[in-house]
Formats: structure tokens, sequence, C-alpha cells
């Protein structure tokens, strides 16, 4: 009883503040307590090797410390920039290709199909892809592009598309097509996912608002539909930039990042520096610039699509 | 039932949890008391998974059964192989007793100094049913060719010791023709019998290792280099171009489409199903694929021999064989070093062998007995007895094949010409080589 009466609003307006002030200390510190082993995590899994990364950057590999040699030797290698071009090659064609894909695949679902049961079904299938381990995706693609044995060239001759076999991995610029449909394949359902569950939130009174006032197809997406999908396509060009930037498995198995170094993407090139050439100092270069490359490239992304407009 | 406080069950999941997590860390101290003591129950070897460990799995029982010994095979692809060892090496830890090696990555692990001397800890010594060069390759710092700088003045040892004697070799189909004896003859053949669907010649072209292991027999028998005695880069010479125009422009006009992305399983699927004339071959290849009646359409029609003579009047095949050591991190060497001499034995090689093994003896690749089974061994003898080439001894292989496979793997992709391939490489592998210290 006597507690219930301390808590009470006293009129001089001391009381009250010294016990809201108490009240609120304890709920930080559980909400402390709680956060501790998720950011206990973090610190020990991202943090300390990131740190240990930028140390190692720093050193040679007797340890002592040679300042940012190892970045000068990483930025002045004509691999680095080969392998920037692939990479950069490779997200000019599967980023806009998977969001194109995965917005019209979205919109085409959300707008004709109405049965829950096909939608689900529609959503099983698009997880498929997703949960395939990139190893046996690079397996079966390269069952289906290459030389002598591919699907690919069967199909295209049994069809009379093609007289003679195409090498799908052996001419450059059709190398690269090969290994990027192989992520658009694999990551276009990821964007249709996530732009399927914007489009549920568009609310049906502002699209039946627009139908009435006899808005097209193109202008309800345009003017209503968009803007909830915003912040989304923020967050799906982050994470398919991070992924781009780590893609490895696929390209390994089809072509090794060859011919030559056509399709030997940033992460490829590191696995080399650091376990063939057993480069440390400027693999762990290589990787803190990566890292600040990305948190850079977020950042414009971020002012270009600010969160806010939605 | 007895009801407890809060107080009292933190308590009690706090003591539960200790005495949980530590019985691991009591375990492995049992384990530890085992390890140490003179016969081990268990030897853990880390092993190349494929056809390289697949019979040394198959004999691994027998160990057991004859010693008491457990032999547990932990086993990683190629690449992954290479990593691991190197990772634990650098930690020195003790989770191996053996490890399966391939023969190019003994100047690395000479270098670190990761392995226990076979020769004066363990009493190994030559045996002359062995070849020379099987020793010669398990021996750090190298006995013959260039030294690394930072190698010279060492005393050598014996760290590795063969358990799959592979030697790269010819094979060809000897339904159609005789054996070839230069590579001018393997151009002859791949023209005259290249047909649609029908290629004369394979070439192993992947980017990296498969088209720097399927050319460096070339190279070598045209005279060329990847360096010279001194450690100078040669694979800008006139005959290593030459090496690489010969493969690259005259045999790639017969070979397969797509030969820039063939690596030795597509490779001797071609010979297996009756789409290729030649080609190079690994032992490997031969009993996993082109001599094996479950999968070969060519079995009894194709012959091995040793590489073809090119213009240097040599054929110089590649040795690529896997080696067993010890890791200094071991608590097991004598008992390991027991287990290497075991897979040594005459009786216990027969035995390997006739569980797909590769062997080393010369008594058994040249016992007729096995020649039906084992069509390749008497080129392989002779191979060995030709003093194969091996892979430059020098820890910064690993790099240098990346440069070198990376610029092959654009010539035969047509993508550049093989001067300009070879000019390209040449300057990459001095650069990297004066950055590590050599007199490149």
């Amino acid at each position: 009883m006597s507690r219930l009466v301390a808590e009470l609003p006293a009129p001089t307006g001391i009381q009250p503040v010294r016990v809201g002030r108490r009240r609120r200390s304890r709920q930080e510190r559980l909400a402390y307590k709680i956060l501790l082993p998720a950011l206990g995590t973090v610190f020990i899994i991202v943090t300390i090797p990131f740190v240990l990364a930028v140390v190692q950057s720093i050193q040679a590999e007797d340890g002592s410390l040679v300042g940012f040699r190892n970045y000068a030797r990483a930025l002045t290698n004509p691999l680095f920039y080969d392998a920037l071009r692939a990479t950069g090659l490779y997200a000019l064609i599967v980023l806009p290709a998977e969001i194109l894909l995965g917005l019209s695949f979205a919109l085409l679902v959300h707008r004709t199909v109405r049965r829950a049961g096909l939608r689900a079904t529609l959503y099983v299938l698009a997880v498929l892809p997703l949960v395939v381990p990139p190893v046996a995706v690079g397996v079966v693609a390269r069952l289906i592009y290459a030389p002598g044995y591919g699907v690919l060239n069967y199909l295209l001759q049994g069809a009379g598309i093609a007289h003679s076999e195409i090498e799908w991995l052996g001419v450059p610029i059709l190398a690269m097509g090969s290994v990027a449909s192989v992520d658009i394949w694999q990551w276009t359902p990821f964007v249709y996912l996530v732009l399927f569950a914007g489009l549920q939130t568009v609310p049906k009174e502002s699209v039946e608002a627009a139908q009435v006032d006899g808005a097209t197809w193109w202008t309800q997406f345009i003017y209503i539909e968009l803007h909830y999908l915003r912040p989304l396509f923020l967050l799906i060009l982050f994470f398919r930039m991070a992924d781009v930037l780590r893609v490895f498995d696929h390209v390994f198995i089809l072509t090794g990042g060859g011919p030559g170094t056509t399709t030997q993407l940033l992460s490829l090139y590191m696995y080399r520096i650091e376990f063939k050439f057993f480069d440390a100092g400027q693999a762990a270069a290589l990787a803190v610039l990566v890292l600040v490359s990305i948190s850079v490239i977020y950042s414009l992304v971020t002012r270009a699509l600010p969160l806010e407009r939605a | 039932m007895q009801r407890i406080t809060r107080r009292e069950f933190v308590k009690r999941t706090a003591v539960t949890s200790a005495a949980f997590t530590s019985l691991p860390a009591f375990l492995a101290a049992c384990g530890e008391s085992t390890t140490t003591s003179n016969k081990p129950s268990k030897l853990v070897i880390a092993a190349v998974q494929g056809n390289e460990d697949g019979p040394l799995k198959k004999v691994a029982p027998n160990y057991k059964s004859q010693t008491g010994i457990d032999v547990e095979i932990v086993e990683f692809p190629y690449d992954q192989l290479f990593e691991k060892l190197v990772t634990t090496f650098q930690a020195n830890g003790s989770s191996y007793d053996l490890c399966m090696m391939d023969d190019p990555w003994m100047p690395k692990f000479g270098t670190m100094g990761a392995l226990q001397p076979l020769d004066s800890n363990f009493g190994f010594t030559r045996d002359s049913d062995v070849p020379t060069v099987v020793y010669d390759v398990g021996t750090w710092p190298p006995p013959h060719g260039p030294v690394p700088p930072s190698e010279q003045g060492k005393t050598q040892h014996l760290y590795g010791i063969t358990i799959v004697g592979n030697v790269e070799m010819f094979m060809y189909r000897s339904d159609k023709s005789s054996a070839p004896t230069t590579w001018d003859d393997v151009l002859t053949n791949a023209g005259k019998y290249n047909a649609p669907n029908f290629y004369g010649y394979v070439i192993r072209g992947k980017a990296t290792n498969p088209v720097s292991s399927d050319s460096l027999p070339i190279l070598w028998s045209f005279g060329g280099n990847v360096f010279d005695d001194n450690w100078k880069v040669q694979l800008d010479s006139t005959d290593s171009i030459t090496a690489v125009d010969f493969l690259t422009r005259k045999l790639k006009k017969f070979a397969e489409p797509g030969a820039e992305n063939i690596d030795a399983a597509d490779r001797s699927r071609l010979m297996a199903i009756g789409q290729a004339y030649q080609s190079t071959v690994w032992p490997g290849e031969i009993t996993g694929i082109v001599e094996d009646p479950s999968v070969s359409q060519v079995k009894g029609k194709v012959a091995y021999i040793p590489i073809p003579q090119g213009a240097s009047g040599k054929g110089l095949g590649m040795m690529g064989n896997w080696l067993l050591g010890i890791p200094k991190g071991s608590k097991n060497g004598s008992a390991a070093a027991d287990f290497i001499k075991w897979m040594l034995k005459t009786a216990n090689m027969r035995n390997y062998v006739a569980q797909g093994g590769i062997p080393i003896r010369k008594s058994i690749l040249n016992d007729a007995s096995l020649a039906s089974a084992n069509p390749y061994f008497a080129a392989l003898a002779k191979s060995f007895d030709a003093v194969p080439n091996w892979r430059p001894r020098t820890d910064q292989w690993n790099a240098v094949e990346t440069i070198y496979g990376t610029q092959m793997n654009a010539a035969v992709a047509g993508q550049v010409t093989p001067q300009a391939a070879m000019t390209k490489a040449a300057a990459d592998v001095r650069t990297l080589m004066k950055t590590a210290g050599y007199p490149s």
C-alpha cells in the first residue's frame, strides 16, 4: 500500500520525476541486457574480424607494419581493375534484369492471381531457387552451358536455331552472359518476393479510388504502388549489390574466371590473392577497400532513394 | 514436490550447464592421454577427395586389423585441402597425424617448416625398387633444379613419400594408328583423324591449374620453361612461345569446341565416349574413366605412352605425385611413420593396386601379370625412368600457375595471341618473383 501511495502523483512535482526516472532507467537496463547477447555476437563475428583485417592490411607477412603499402599494391595491380570491370559489368547485367523481372512477376501475380492457394504455390516455387546451394546451381548450370554435352546447345541444334555448337563459356561476352543468367535465375525470385510483399501493403481504398477516377494500369503503378515500393527497392539494391560482391561459387564452377580474366569477379580475384598468391596483406587491403566502397555506395543509394519519401 | 526459489533455480541451472560444457574438455583430456602414449588408438589423415584417396580408404581397414590402430581419413576437395593444411600448419595444429600433399605443395610446406623429416626422425632410407625421382620430389630443399633463395644452404631432408605415383602421360586411340613419337606426329594424326563429332586432339584448357598442367609438358618438350636454373623467367622465350603457339593454334584447329572450358573429367569423357583421338592424361583418369567398363566405350582401344618428344628431342612428362607427410604438430609422429612404412611394403602395395591404387615400386609397375588390368603401368614405369619434370620448386608456385594458367586460357580461347599471352605472363611472374625476393 505504501508503494502505491508513493507512486501517486505528488503535488510538488519532485517525487514523480524521480520515480519516473527510476522506472525508465530500469527499463533501459533491461533493454540493454536483452540486447547484450545480440550485440556481443555482432562484436565477436563482425567487429573483431574487421579490426583484424584492418590490422592485417597494414602489416607485412612477418608482422611488421608497412603503412598503406598493401593498399598501394592492391590498387596498382592491373588484375584488380580487370576484376572491378568484370564485377561492374556483372552488376549492370544482373541488377536491372532481376529488378525488372521481379517487379513484373510481382505486379502480374498481385493483379491477376486472386486464389490464395495459387499464390501460396507461387510463393513456394519462388523460394526454391533461393534455398538451392550456389554450388549445386553452378553444377546444374554447367550441365546447361558446357561445351560438348551442354543441354542448351543440344536444344538449340535440335530446334534448328543453331547449326554448330555455341561456345557459351568460351566467348567473353557469352561467358559473362552465362554466369549472369545463373544469378538472374537464382535471385529474381528474391526481388519478386520482396516486391510482392510490398504490394500487399498498398491500401485497397487508394487503388479503388484511383480506378474510379479512371487511372490506367500504368498510372496506378506510377502514382500509387511505386511510392510504397520505393524503400523496398533500396533494400533490394543494397542486398543484391552486397551479394554481387560475394558471387563466387557458380562463376568458379562455370568458367573459373575465364576466358582469360573476363569473368574473374572481385570475390574470385580476392580468393586467388589470398589462397593462391598467399598474399594476406593485399587480400586484407582489398577486403577493407570493398567494405568501404560498399558503404559509400550504400550511402549514395540511400540518398537517391530516401526512406522518408515513402 | 519441493518448491525452489528463483535464486536456487538459477544456481542449479548454472551448475548443470557448467557440468555439461566441461564434458567435452574432460573427454578431450581423456583423449589426450591416449595420444601421447606410444601406440595411439587412431591416426587421422587429411586426404584429397577423389580417385587419389579412394584406394587408401580401402586399404586402411587392413592396417587396423594388423596393428589395432584405426585410420580415420578426413577428406577435402583439392583446393580446400591445401587451404586447410596451410592454416593448420600456420597454427601448428595437431588435428592431423598424416596429410596427403600434391607435390607442387612441397615447396610451400618445406619453406614453412611444416613437416617432420622422415629420414632423420624416423629412419627412412631410399629403396632401389622405388624411382629416385619419387624420393627427390619429397625432399626439401630440392636436390636438383633451382632452389629458392631463402632455402639455399639448408640441409636436405625427406619430408614426403609418394603414395600416388602420378605422372602425366599421353593417350591415343591405338585401334586407329600406331603410337606418335613426336609432337609433330601428334599434329599429323590430329589432322588425319579429325572428323565431325570426333576431335583430333583434346585440350584441357580451363583457366589456371587445368590448362597449366596440360600445357607444361608441351612447353618443356619444346625446350621452353617457366624459369631457368637461376630463377630467370623463361615464359617469353622463343621456345616457350613456339610451344604455346603449337598448342593454342596448330593443335587447336583439331580440338574440341569450347576447349577453354574443358577440365580433366570432360577430356576423359570425350575419350571414353569415343569422340576424341588423343590427349595428355593422368593415371587417375585412366582407371576412373577411360578404362572403366561401366562408363567407357573405348576400353582396350586406347594405349598409353610417355609424353611425345618435342623440338628439344625430349618428351618430358609432369609429376603430379601425391605424397604422405607428417605435420610438425602431430603428436603421433612415430606411429604415422610406421603407417607410411606399412604402405610402402611390397605386399601391401600390391593390395593397394588391387584396390585401384597407383604404385611407385618398379617391380610392380613392370609386373606383366598386372599389365592387362592396368594398361598404363608400362608407360608409367617408362615415364619415371625418363625422369619427369616437376613444377618449379618455389612456394610462389600457386601464384605463378594462376598467372600462367590465366594467360594460357586466354590464348586457348583466342582472346590474345600466344606471344601476347606469354609476354604478359612473363611480366607478371617477374613482378611477383621480384616481390618475393627472387632474382627474376
